[in-house]
């Protein structure tokens, strides 16, 4: 085992053998997000660690592919860029109120990757404008409620299929 | 379920809205962008693949042809140092960086490899942090409390996902 400890994932299929891509674990370390291929869709999947139950989303569906996904640090807030009609658009889920919020961008920008601030209060989104990439940061504060250490659990929804 | 705020009724309109195909129908305030730390990453260059943690923002900028990670305080606007973590030879792919700042991880190029390090800011250590079993390491992001990482790695032709506990 070495120096550094590693554990699984948890299964989705009972091979356990899928692509996952672009994970993000909540400051608890509680919940895992990654970017799943199911059926030629790139699907945003929340699981529960350890173990791997997943938790159902109630917002992303039918805007696939999404991406980049990031979690708040009990796993309230489930940020994402995913697809409405042409354009990537950011959305953030409050797992705890069911609230979505976009969040629009300045005109012209598509956003290419994300970073939600463990506290909920901040998000980093990665645009890119003329073929060039630059990081611009937003403030939530007075949007979202803080999602702090030691904060109240959101539990887990039903298991998706 | 944690009890409803009172939120519930715009969450109610938005989870029917967004069952019938209408993101836009729960579009949110504009976020305010914070100018000042948005300037001094546009000085910096272009950037690319943001981990927010705390008061920490890193990111990997890319001036003069050459790509290096950045520290950004948030609070301060201002960059820190980061002794010992960008190397001329090195290009880096992906990083994050724990709540206190302190721990780093980072995916980079390396004499025509790539490898995952952990760089610890008090130390201005670099530990690599082996691929087992063997695989190659193309993103990474770290818990805020800087006690796990979650890593994409390509192995076996699958993008798979270690999670990987630090000491």
């Amino acid at each position: 085992m070495g120096l550094f400890a590693r554990r699984s994932v948890g299964p989705l299929g009972p091979l356990g053998a899928e692509d996952r891509q672009d994970p993000a674990i909540s400051g608890n370390g509680r919940f895992l997000a990654s970017v799943l291929e199911q059926g030629g869709k790139a699907m945003v999947v929340l699981q529960e660690q350890p173990g791997g139950q997943t938790v159902a989303l109630r917002h992303l569906r039918g805007h696939e592919p999404h991406s980049s996904p990031s979690l708040s640090w009990n796993g309230r807030y489930v940020a994402a860029l995913v697809q409405q009609g042409p354009e990537r658009v950011a959305i953030l889920e409050d797992r705890a109120t069911g609230k979505l919020l976009r969040l629009p961008l300045p005109n012209g920008s598509q956003p290419a990757r994300l970073s939600l601030a463990p506290d909920g209060q901040r998000i980093a989104i990665e645009v890119i404008e003329g073929g060039q990439s630059r990081v611009q940061l937003f403030d939530l504060t007075g949007q979202l409620e803080p999602d702090l250490p030691g904060g109240l659990a959101v539990q887990g929804g039903p298991s998706v299929p | 379920m944690r009890a409803p705020s009172a939120t519930t009724k715009l969450g109610l309109a938005c989870a029917i809205a967004a069952s019938a195909g209408l993101l836009s129908g729960c579009m949110g305030a504009m976020p305010t962008p914070m100018a000042a730390l948005n300037r001094q990453l546009a000085m910096a260059g272009t950037n690319r693949g943001p981990s927010l943690s705390g008061r920490w923002l890193a990111v990997i900028t890319g001036r003069g042809g050459r790509d290096q990670v950045l520290l950004l305080d948030v609070a301060r606007n201002a960059p820190v140092p980061v002794p010992g973590l960008n190397r001329g030879d090195a290009k880096p792919i992906s990083v994050g960086v724990d709540t206190s700042g302190e721990r780093l991880a980072l995916v980079r190029q390396l004499e025509g490899r790539t490898e995952l390090v952990l760089y610890r800011r008090s130390l201005m250590s670099l530990q690599p942090i082996p691929m087992q079993p063997a695989g190659v390491p193309s993103l990474v992001t770290m818990r805020a409390d800087g006690k796990e990482l979650a890593v994409q790695v390509s192995r076996d032709g699958l993008w798979q996902i270690d999670l990987i506990s630090l000491p």
